[in-house]
């Protein structure tokens, strides 16, 4: 049997052997071709002599016969991994373990034959498979799980004898691409195992094949494939024989019929895709050959069927690569249109390279450019970062970046600018979260990789070219393969973006814009940021835009926010984080791992979507500093407010998640050394608390997170001017009842201040009557006034507010059954306006919902201490502070609106009633 | 000093011939050689048709009387071009001229058209002339002419693109001819259209808002009523939105508007805000005295300040207005801005000190003891200050300004009682009338 298989063993295609597939008894056989075909044929190969098994079992027929066994062993083994068997499995990896030492006595070397090391790799891949697919593991038996384990154990434990080999052998080209086909088999269910090793053969032989190969035409067989395949051998080597004789019809038909084959079962989707390259080097005509391209393309697109896993990196690589031929052919011949509107006429790719007219080819550039950016998005989020293979990964983004610049540069020439902005937001997309550094590290990187690969690149299309006897068609490389790059990554992003916003269309825009604030936060430059973010209202209609620019529009806030800190600017850091932190999923809003909720699960569907959208780990904007900013931030506004506000524990609280981080801390029985960010930060309040304003710093000082940031010294500078101020404030606030007067002396010293800054808080605070004293200048005293309160007045002063509350909510309530506008009371219709005035501004809702935080913290703090203040004044300020109750919540449902995913109901139906509420008084 | 010079930010979005002015006065101050805004006249005028002024400057600049050809050439385009233009529009404007015939008019635009149409063989086309005609008597210089026809013009045209721009037109001549009164009112008219029209693009409108703003400029500084009214204008949100996003150096003249006038306080601590935010785009004397007096409280900063201000506002072409008094002149907006200056810091001082030293505020507020002494009692006596002076000691004692705490009380509670009054009136109000309607 096998005899018979081997006589005709050249002929191999993967479709004979899983035509054979369900006769179950001649599987056996059928696979032991497919192996020992290979090496035959290697044998065949005189050159190939690597190979030592095939020619030493010529010699001796014991190794032959172990060898056999052996090989037996392995389809056995294919056969339970493709019924998912692991049992089976078990037992045939102890046997051929066992026939691994008698292959070797036999042999009397120490060499491990490459078959088993080939089987090892493909156990360990196969493996890996099924470990990584969680769904197929619940659903297999008890005995079965069992075994896959104990499998585990057995191959970590076997596979590190041999680890060199392995390696060895992975490197080869030839096996990566076994490794390859592997997986993309393994994942589909029809797929068969014997395949793996076709691909390669095909891979680095089709064109050799013809020429070394015996022709063996007169090889029966029944099974239709491989009649197919069979013809496609003769088509192929009628191309060979006589390339004279290949006209532009024969490769048209060629072409059409494997196109049609595409989807079909039972087409390997390698060997479409090696069908299809070696067409395009017969085509006739440049438009044939660029029709024949961009199915070639299509083809390499397919290779991944599945939606989660991604395109294997060499298969990216080459796809790069075609474009890149595309467009060689598209800036050559300037007749040749590309275009997907119109179905081109059947005949049309006829035309040779001196035909003057237009020539329509059917195909999208935009849309192969944006599918092989995704692809590489997706490599990267499926890598585990911290491997060597995804900063390898990492180094292909330059090459993604030429294909961009030229596709752009293309589109423009042809006046296409809408698509081209398309493209150029990839590589805005691609750019955005660049600070100069890795920008210049990028473009260095480019300059040197262009420099080694521009050698190999001259040579290695030359060696393709030269391989393929009958390239009619030769392309010469006319655009560039090298990346240009401005020194600044700046100036790009604003070539880049300005081109956007002239052309793309609204997502494009809105898309470019939050990248483009990325990035102007990124180096610091706060005002422009914000002046972007309120020119283009995007938080306003963020929550009607897809989940991805959500996501993006939450990195640009958290971008924002920790730019806003850096320049000193801690109510505007504050606005921008504490709404992405009040949720407790930062994680989730920022798609920067999955959170999970203790509430509500997740169904898998959610839960892969999820996955799909997270951002590649080198994007992360890094959750530790953003929530020490965070923190920080809130520490700062909070605690000084706290101090101000003792006695009252309704009034204002600035950041709710600060306090009950807070709360919690406190009622603890002991505390122990910091260890996380959170801890660092509680205890820097307490100290702040105290006033100690040294101790809250080198507490916040010894966090490690501050040497992410660039500029190190400076933040720390002006955190610890910050930390002073406030603790100033907090002091002041804290003991002025236990003073008569204090000298600024004392104050400047206490607190390491100039006179001038010292002067200008506690002036500030005098103004905004936060606290009850004046300057006695001759002295240079703070003279503290006595106004408390007595407790009957107090009280009196809560009942009158009460009053007023009570007398609102009556108003509402009426008004809102009433529709509103009837009741004219001035204070109201102030508030009103406002509200209507907010959207219509250009930044008005900007200013609701981040600077408010600033603005109604000191608007509210005088409110409060009004009670020292002419009365028609008081009334004001505690409308003025129901006000900016309603309206920050306003601000903030929006912004939840906007962030989540839309999941967060309590929030959004809280705003959602104070809107509603609101509009009934308008109404 | 020329680098606080706002010029070449405003004339970009001035008319060409309101830049004019701005060039006057800058040759008057000498701040730039006198050559350069020669020239810079010289090219503003090569888009106009004011050909004879062109070459008056050109002899003046380089001294001869030879005038370059292209001129002498453009100037007979240009007569050619008027004489056309007025033999185009003569049906029209003799219709015009004659006071009968003007009397058919109606208030009517559809009657008027069809009547001019019907009677005079007035068509579209004659008025399209008016217009052509009015705006080259604009760039002739003849403004006065311009203002008549355009003003006629607007009473015929039906399209409103074109009436908007006759509407500018119209402005411009006004405030050429410094009639700031009927200036003011086209002012008031174009903004209305500005804020009511739905425009093309947001865009355009805030290039709008900012190119009005620009105009008035010219009519708020010299209109008597103009100082009030220029808050009003730019303090409005989407006006000042406008100046935030694109025109940040308007703020010195909202700024100065601000310290000139004594009221409006509530919008003046938004403004307060603004300026603060707006620190990184734009800061000058101006702004940066307010800063320091409102936000760092630092006073001898805003000592400081103060006297830069005074050198800012004899250089603007706006603020430096001068009026000639007898023998010399005067800025009366620098007397008064100083005036007004030190009286804000001289209240916010107070507000925060209970006992200061004279000499100290003498200081402080740029005047000698006498007159220091004098100023305060001054403010005592017309009981803007609540403060006392200790002759023997030297120094201003503050009176203490804690409101009565039942004041407050009933104060607090005052406005309920008419609010709920209000509120039941208004449920029975409700409560009728579906009763009436029942019956």
């Amino acid at each position: 049997m096998a005899s018979r298989f081997w006589t005709q063993g050249g002929s191999d295609t993967e479709e004979e052997e899983s035509d054979f597939e369900d006769e179950i008894e001649n599987v056996g056989a059928a696979e032991t071709t497919g192996t020992a075909a290979g090496s035959r044929y290697l044998q065949a190969n005189a050159s190939d002599s690597d190979d030592s098994d095939g020619q030493k079992r010529v010699v001796r027929s014991a190794k032959d016969k172990r060898f056999e066994e052996m090989t037996v062993t392995v389809d056995q083994m294919k056969n339970a991994m493709k019924i998912n068997d692991w049992v089976s499995l078990q037992e045939s990896f102890d046997k051929i373990n066992k026939q691994l030492e008698k292959v070797m006595r036999v042999t009397e070397s120490d060499r491990v034959p490459n078959l088993y090391i080939k089987c090892l790799i493909m156990l360990e891949d196969f493996l890996a498979e099924a470990l990584a697919n969680k769904e197929a593991k619940k659903k297999m038996s008890s005995s079965n799980h069992k075994a896959l384990n104990s499998m585990k154990q057995k191959l970590k434990k076997n596979n590190k004898q041999y680890e060199e080999l392995i390696n060895k052998y992975r490197e080869n080209p030839e096996s990566e691409e076994d490794k390859h086909e592997d997986e993309d088999e393994d994942e589909e269910s029809d797929g068969s195992g014997s395949e793996f090793e076709d691909p390669s053969q095909l891979g680095e032989s089709t064109d050799e094949e013809d020429e070394t190969e015996e022709p063996d035409d007169d090889a029966a067989d029944g099974a239709w494939e491989k009649k197919l395949s069979k013809k496609d051998k003769l088509m192929d080597r009628e191309f060979k024989k006589d390339p004279s004789e290949i006209t532009w019809d024969t490769v048209n038909k060629k072409f059409k019929e494997v196109v049609a084959a595409r989807g079909r079962k039972g087409t390997g989707r390698f060997e479409q895709v090696e069908q299809l390259t070696f067409l395009t080097k017969v085509a006739k005509t440049p438009a044939q050959k660029l029709e024949i391209l961009f199915s070639v393309i299509s083809a390499q697109f397919d290779v991944n069927p599945g939606l989660s896993g991604h395109m294997p990196i060499n298969v990216w690589k080459k796809c790069v690569q075609n474009m890149l031929v595309i467009l060689d052919i598209l800036v050559q011949y300037p007749n040749i249109v590309v275009d997907d509107m119109v179905e081109p006429d059947e005949n049309e790719t006829q035309k040779g390279a001196d035909y003057n007219g237009t020539i329509r080819v059917w195909g999208n550039l935009v849309a192969f450019l944006e599918r092989i950016d995704n692809e590489f998005f997706k490599s990267l989020q499926c890598i585990d970062p911290h491997t060597r293979e995804y900063v390898e990964r990492l180094r292909d983004e330059p090459m993604f970046l030429v294909l961009a610049q030229n596709v752009q540069e293309y589109l423009e020439r042809v006046d296409d600018l809408k698509s081209a902005a398309k493209v150029a937001l990839r590589c805005v997309e691609l750019i955005y979260y660049k600070p100069q550094e890795v920008y210049d590290a990028m473009r260095k990187l480019a300059e040197l990789s262009e420099a080694a690969d521009g050698e190999k690149d001259c040579d290695e299309p030359k060696v393709e070219e030269s391989r393929g006897p009958s390239a009619f068609v030769v392309t010469p490389e006319l655009v560039s393969r090298k990346p240009t790059f401005p020194e600044n990554s700046r100036s790009l992003m604003d070539i880049l973006v300005s081109l956007i916003y002239k052309n793309g269309d609204e997502r494009t825009k809105a898309r470019a814009m939050l990248c483009d604030i990325y990035h102007h936060a990124l180096f610091d430059e706060f005002s422009i940021a914000r002046d972007l973010l309120l020119m283009s209202h995007l938080q306003d209609n963020i929550q009607h835009m897809d989940v991805s620019t959500q996501i993006l529009f939450n990195r640009a806030m958290a971008q924002v926010g920790l730019c806003a800190f850096r320049v000193g600017l801690i109510a505007e850091g504050h606005g921008c984080l504490s709404e992405l932190y009040s949720g407790g999923r930062v994680k989730e809003l920022l798609a920067q791992g999955v959170s999970q909720s203790r509430y509500h699960e997740k169904t898998p569907e959610q839960e892969r979507l999820e996955r799909r959208r997270q951002m590649p780990y080198h994007m992360h904007i890094n959750l530790e500093l953003l929530e020490a900013v965070h923190l920080i931030c809130a520490m700062l506004l909070e605690v000084p407010n706290m101090a101000s506000n003792t006695l009252d524990s309704k009034r204002k609280i600035i950041s709710k998640t600060f306090r009950r981080l807070l709360e919690v801390s406190e009622r603890q029985t002991f505390t122990g050394p910091p260890e996380n960010v959170r801890d660092h930060v509680m205890a820097a309040t307490r100290a702040l608390c105290k006033g100690d304003f040294q101790k809250a710093f080198d507490v916040i000082n010894s966090l490690d997170v501050w040497k992410l940031l660039r500029n190190q010294e400076n933040v720390l500078e002006m955190l610890k001017a910050k930390i002073k101020e406030e603790a100033l404030r907090t002091y002041l606030f804290t003991y002025c009842s236990s003073y008569e007067s204090l000298s600024l002396d004392q104050l400047t010293k206490m607190f390491d201040l100039t006179e001038a800054q010292t002067h200008s808080i506690v002036s500030q605070m005098m103004i905004n009557e936060e606290l009850h004293a004046s300057w006695d200048q001759p002295t240079r005293c703070i003279v503290f006034h006595d106004v408390e309160h007595s407790r009957l007045q107090a009280l009196a002063f809560q009942l009158t507010e009460k009053l007023s509350v009570l007398a609102e909510s009556n108003e509402r309530a009426v008004e809102a059954r009433i529709g509103g506008g009837g009741l004219d009371l001035p204070l109201r219709r102030r508030d009103n306006q406002e509200y209507a005035a907010g959207p219509a501004a250009v930044g008005g809702r900007w200013q609701d919902f981040t600077f408010t935080q600033g603005r109604q913290g000191t608007s509210g703090r005088s409110g409060y201490s009004a009670g020292g203040r002419p009365l028609a004044l008081g009334q004001a300020a505690a409308a003025g502070y129901s006000r900016d109750r309603s309206g920050k919540s306003r601000g903030t449902g929006g912004y939840y609106g906007r962030t989540g995913s839309g999941m967060r109901g309590s929030q959004m139906d809280a705003s959602a009633r104070m809107v509603s509420l609101n509009r009934g008084v308008r109404g | 000093m020329a680098s606080y010079d706002l010029t070449p930010q405003i004339a970009p979005n001035l008319d060409r011939h309101l830049v004019f002015p701005l060039l006057e006065f800058l040759q008057e101050r000498q701040l730039h050689p006198d050559e350069q805004i020669l020239k810079a006249k010289i090219e503003l005028l090569n888009k106009t048709n004011m050909v004879d002024y062109a070459m008056d400057i050109h002899k003046s600049l380089y001294h001869t009387d030879d005038v370059p050809q292209d001129m002498i050439e453009r100037r007979a385009e240009v007569v050619a071009r008027l004489k056309a233009l007025e033999d185009a529009a003569a049906p029209l404007v003799s219709f015009l001229q004659n006071p009968n015939a003007v009397q058919e008019l109606r208030a009517d635009k559809h009657y008027n058209l069809q009547m001019l149409n019907d009677r005079y063989q007035i068509g579209p086309d004659q008025i399209e002339a008016l217009y052509q005609y009015a705006k080259f008597q604009f760039e002739c210089g003849n403004y006065s002419g311009a203002a008549d026809y355009l003003y006629q013009y607007r009473a015929l045209c039906t399209n409103s693109e074109r009436g908007l721009s006759a509407l500018w037109g119209k402005l411009a001549a006004e405030i050429l001819m410094q009639n700031w009164d009927i200036a003011l009112e086209e002012l008031n008219r174009l903004k209305e259209i500005i804020d009511s029209k739905s425009f093309s693009s947001p865009l355009n409108q805030v290039q709008s808002r900012i190119w009005l703003m620009h105009w008035s400029l010219f009519i708020f500084f010299n209109h008597e009523n103009g100082r009030t009214q220029i808050i009003d204008l730019f303090n409005q949100e989407k006006y000042l939105n406008a100046i935030q996003t694109s025109s940040p150096h308007l703020l010195r003249y909202l700024a100065t508007a601000f310290i000139v006038n004594k009221r409006r306080r509530p919008q003046f601590k938004d403004f307060i805000k603004v300026i603060q935010q707006e620190q990184c785009s734009y800061k000058d004397p101006i702004t940066e005295f307010l800063t320091c007096v409102y936000f760092y409280y630092d006073f001898d900063g805003a000592q400081k300040k103060m006297r830069e201000c005074e050198e800012v506002i004899l250089n603007d072409p706006f603020l430096g207005k001068r009026v000639e008094e007898g023998n010399f002149s005067t800025v009366p907006l620098r007397d008064e801005f100083l005036e007004n200056a030190r009286l804000f810091i001289f209240e916010t001082y107070c507000r925060i000190h209970q006992r200061i030293d004279m000499g100290v505020l003498a200081e402080k507020l740029n005047l000698n003891y006498e007159e220091a002494e004098r100023w305060i009692v001054n403010l005592i006596q017309n009981s803007k200050l609540d403060a006392k002076i200790d002759s023997k000691t030297g120094t201003v004692l503050m009176e203490p300004n804690h409101p009565n705490v039942y004041e407050q009380l009933i104060d607090h509670t005052k406005a309920l009682q008419g609010r709920t009054y209000k509120l039941v009136s208004q449920l029975l109000e409700q409560a009728q009338a579906p009763a009436q309607a029942a019956r």
